[in-house]
């Protein structure tokens, strides 16, 4: 270990794993209350609300045959007119019950989505940041004495890692399986014979990306900012390479939503949605987008009657702001790892942030959280809108869920790097010199916003 | 982000405005910005192409304080800029090839969309 960095124990990363034991216990105890206890009241409701709609449908039809019946014989105007009073009070019951039925539905699926949601999201969590921590715990012990770094012995410039060729390898073989790999736990689930060999090259995949990941984070958290390299010629001269690398990573990242894109608005010329009619450029609606489930006019635009309201499109709405308020939580942490004059602040938030350290480790966490709630309001939003018939079968779900998802895809794997740069502030701290880790980060993290801010209106709003 | 200087007008009007940094000041315009944004579609007496420009405008707005301030691409060199924007020739050409694409594009969509075949796209 070298004087350029900090002296980590293996013992530190213990923690990790506690940390990961931490999550595990959250994702049950969200799962047990919320997947398992109120879902299955809501669903309980759900039920008594079918069986209302049922007796209502079955008087509704009733008194409809009874009116019918009534004018095919004749009878006299009193009672035409008394039983089309009674048809027409029993048809505004039943749909009362409907919309009961549609809502408890809903309820339903809302708390049963954020169990699951939440229980997955925690053991994953708990899978990264507690294997990696058990995997680096029981590694040999850095030796001090020869001044050997992991950036290749040297206090004013590393020399790179081969953590990412690793995890992309991790990355290719985990794609490669993926094929087989739905068909396969399909199959295991119903029972049938699997085949394993998709399935097994994919786990394969995720161990050596967890082992990549592990060592990556392992050759990073002792680094306190000395050796940053630094380009030596065009177009970066004089840059940090690593920034430059994120920069040109993210370049690639427009281009791949840029193709979600440009294939949405190819495909979406050629529908006749609400808007294209509202705009008198065709006559029926063939084909129903998100927005007109989710919007609070949703497919009124066309005379189709409105399917969203106010509850439907707030998932959405909420998760604009979090992101945004996510961007601002970690320009913050920035902020204080990079003041080096940083006071307390007074009142509630010196008692959340009583020193530098805890306030840097709880603007990460803040980030981490809106993430998390990110993710759990967007699944819920997607049951909803299977619910309501709006699935990926569809050219329009098609297109919705592959872009959304991709996104949401970011949010996730941005999340599981949150929780090593949380780890990092707990334990090593970030300050003036290496808070590098939490600005390239910002930068991808941005830009996952960035790309919200076209996805949001294009696909919940138009 | 966070710790870059820039200058400019933008930056003389809130960089210390009531005490606060650019960055705060922007977080409150992107807050108000979506603010607007859902507002637009919220209330449906609104015209169609109102939203429309809404939608877009506010896009560009909350587009460039992310990209300019959140992740300082005013206060860095104008090589991070080059480099963003790099991959905008390819989106235009994405979009362009909706044009080229669609069984309609010369007849069925605005002139605009089809730049080589303007002319006849607004004479027919």
């Amino acid at each position: 270990m070298s004087s350029g960095e900090a002296h980590v124990e293996n013992s530190i990363w213990m923690r990790a794993v506690l940390m990961g034991s931490t999550f595990l216990v959250i994702g049950i105890l969200a799962f047990a209350t919320m997947g398992v206890g109120v879902a299955n009241m809501r669903h309980h409701a759900y039920e008594e609300a079918v069986h209302e709609y049922d007796d209502a449908k079955h008087d509704y039809e009733e008194a409809k045959l009874s009116y019918e019946n009534a004018k095919a014989n004749n009878a006299s105007t009193e009672e035409i007119a008394a039983l089309k009073a009674t048809k027409d009070s029993l048809k505004d019951i039943k749909d009362d019950a409907h919309h009961h039925e549609v809502e408890a539905h809903l309820s339903y699926l809302t708390w049963r989505t954020a169990g699951i949601t939440i229980l997955l999201m925690c053991v994953t969590y708990a899978s990264f940041i507690g294997l990696g921590g058990f995997v680096n715990s029981i590694q040999p012990e850095e030796d001090d004495s020869h001044g050997a770094s992991v950036y290749g012995g040297d206090d004013h410039e590393h020399h790179g890692s081969g953590s990412p060729i690793v995890f992309a390898l991790g990355i290719m073989l985990f794609l490669m399986g993926f094929p087989e790999f739905q068909a396969t736990l399909s199959d295991m689930l119903s029972g049938n014979e699997a085949e394993l060999g998709g399935l097994g090259l994919s786990m394969f995949g995720l161990l050596v990306i967890v082992l990549g990941v592990s060592n990556w984070w392992r050759e990073d958290l002792p680094f306190i900012g000395n050796g940053e390299q630094i380009a030596t010629s065009a177009p970066f001269e004089g840059q940090h390479i690593r920034k430059a690398g994120l920069w040109v990573f993210i370049m690639s990242e427009i281009m791949v939503f840029a193709t979600f894109f440009s294939s949405y608005l190819r495909m979406r010329t050629e529908w006749c949605t609400g808007w294209q009619v509202e705009a008198g450029n065709c006559e029926q609606v063939d084909m129903l987008t998100a927005s007109d489930f989710l919007r609070p006019d949703g497919a009124e635009l066309g005379g189709l009657g409105g399917q969203g309201d106010f509850m439907t499109l707030l998932p959405g709405a909420i998760n604009t702001f979090a992101l945004i308020v996510s961007s601002y939580t970690i320009v913050l942490a920035l902020k204080t790892a990079k003041n080096a004059n940083w006071e307390a602040p007074t009142g509630f938030m010196g008692k959340l942030m009583p020193t530098k350290k805890a306030a840097v480790r709880n603007y990460l966490l803040a980030t981490l959280l809106l993430g998390s709630m990110f993710i759990v309001l967007k699944l819920i939003e997607w049951s909803h809108l299977v619910a309501e018939g709006f699935t990926i079968g569809t050219q329009a779900g098609s297109i919705f869920y592959i872009s959304t998802g991709a996104h949401g895809l970011h949010v996730f794997i941005g999340l599981l790097v949150m929780l090593y740069l949380v780890f990092k502030a707990d334990t090593v701290e970030f300050n003036e010199d290496n808070a590098q880790g939490i600005e390239y980060f910002g930068l991808y993290w941005h830009f996952v916003d960035l790309a919200w801010v076209v996805i949001f209106p294009a696909f919940y709003l138009y | 982000m966070g710790e870059h200087e820039t200058h400019g007008i933008i930056e003389n009007i809130f960089d210390g405005l009531l005490g606060k940094d650019i960055y705060f000041w922007n977080f409150i315009v992107l807050m108000v910005f979506t603010l607007f944004e859902v507002a637009a579609v919220f209330f449906s007496g609104i015209p169609l192409k109102a939203v429309w420009a809404i939608l877009i405008g506010v896009g560009i707005v909350k587009g460039y304080g992310i990209s300019a301030y959140f992740m300082h691409l005013k206060g860095d060199p104008r090589i991070y800029t080059r480099t963003a924007l790099f991959p905008v020739i390819f989106v235009l050409l994405m979009l362009w090839g909706i044009g080229l694409s669609n069984p309609e594009g010369v007849t069925g969509l605005p002139a605009w969309c089809t730049p080589l075949s303007a002319d006849y796209a607004t004479n027919r």
